[in-house]
């Protein structure tokens, strides 16, 4: 099932669905590395990702 | 054969045994697996660079980087200390997934402690008690005119209270008052201190030892703790998250723990200030994004005051500081 994160910095609304949970955790570390110069672990991504239905995929 | 032997079983002996299939299928068991698939050892790294580069910096550079390294020599051995508490509560919870993970838990709070003592005594040249005291940063003052915040000890002051209550209630106490107790030792410990309050103090080390283009291995030993810590700070919001499902009422306990301790989290404290020459807004700013992640791992709803104060430039008052 696809995969939304979405950034919670100060400031940021950012948001993305990913295919699964490998791309989710690449696309928000990337994300956190390029917009806030910090990192993100991988366990505090999976843990907040939310299951997207295909039908509500964007 | 099968069916008629599983009739006949004696329910005594049944409970000898604690493997499930959801169980390993479960995130606290996969969190085991993933530790002792990660496992790293201190005996691996070589310090030598460090050493090196140790002897090429100047004293403010060494007073700045040994307040922050020191801090987390003293922090590692004190979470390692307090552990026990949250094994017994889940022993007593009859949680075998949640005590077989925090079996791995235990064992790398004392394997992140030993890296910093052989940091230490390598690079620095300091083990004993009485050498690295000296360059433990003491909070001399603390100034807020407003009177509203007071920057309390947590770590040798929250998870001992904590702690004492969680065992108290698991030697003593109902199953509701162990879950209770389990919350509030979880969301100091694992939300508040590993989950929040530390987290900007492992990015100030990383940028710090980057920009000096020195350290290789106390940068390389904070990478292989933190993925560590991902591990410990999820487990413990996924238990909270478990226990407030059951008990919605729960919730009220992180926010106490949040709000009794909201004054070091409302400012950088002192040794996370100790570095010359940092973006202090950034380590700041990444506060309030670690704090929602926390309470969205939790399911719990963020206190919007603390998120405010954390990002009011005009609140920053520890003050005072000095070594040893």
């Amino acid at each position: 099932m696809a995969k939304r994160w979405t950034c919670v910095e100060a400031g940021c609304d950012y948001e993305f669905v990913a295919s699964d949970v490998g791309s989710a955790v690449e696309d928000a570390q990337r994300h956190i590395a390029e917009a806030h110069a910090s990192f993100e672990l991988e366990e505090m991504i999976e843990d907040v990702l939310e299951d997207v239905p295909a039908a509500h995929r964007g | 054969m099968a069916t008629t032997e599983r009739q006949s079983l004696d329910p005594d002996v049944v409970r000898k045994f604690h493997f499930t299939r959801e169980m390993i299928e479960g995130p606290a068991y996969r969190k085991y697996e993933k530790a002792i698939r990660k496992f790293w050892s201190v005996e691996d790294l070589d310090f030598a660079q460090d050493a090196e580069d140790w002897n090429r910096i100047d004293d403010e550079q060494k007073r700045g980087l040994l307040g922050v390294t020191v801090r987390f020599l003293a922090g590692e051995q004190n979470v390692t200390d307090e552990l026990v508490p949250m094994l017994a509560a889940s022993h007593a919870l009859k949680r075998f997934d949640w005590t077989v993970y925090l079996s791995t838990f235990l064992m790398e709070e004392a394997k992140h402690a030993e890296f910093f003592m052989r940091w230490h005594d390598r690079v620095v040249g300091v083990l004993e008690p009485e050498e690295v005291a000296q360059h433990f940063l003491v909070r001399g003052k603390t100034v807020d005119p407003s009177g509203r915040f007071e920057v309390r000890d947590v770590l040798h002051e929250a998870l001992p209270y904590y702690g004492r209550r969680l065992m108290e209630a698991t030697m003593g106490g109902t199953k509701a008052e162990i879950e209770r107790a389990f919350v509030a030792f979880s969301a100091a410990y694992n939300a508040f201190v590993e989950g929040v309050l530390t987290m900007p103090s492992y990015e100030i080390v990383i940028d710090t030892t980057t920009g000096w283009n020195a350290f290789p291995t106390l940068r390389q030993g904070f990478k292989l703790i933190l993925m560590d810590e991902g591990r410990h700070i999820t487990f413990g919001t996924y238990a909270c998250r478990v226990l407030i499902e059951k008990d919605p009422s729960y919730e009220e306990e992180v926010h106490k723990v949040f709000d009794a301790y909201r004054g070091n989290i409302v400012g950088l404290v002192e040794y996370q200030k100790a570095v010359p020459g940092l973006d202090l807004n950034k380590y700041q700013t990444m506060k309030v994004r670690h704090y929602r992640n926390r309470c969205r791992e939790m399911g719990v709803t963020p206190d919007e005051t603390l998120i405010e104060q954390i990002l009011d430039p005009s609140i920053d008052f520890v003050v005072g500081v000095e070594a040893g």
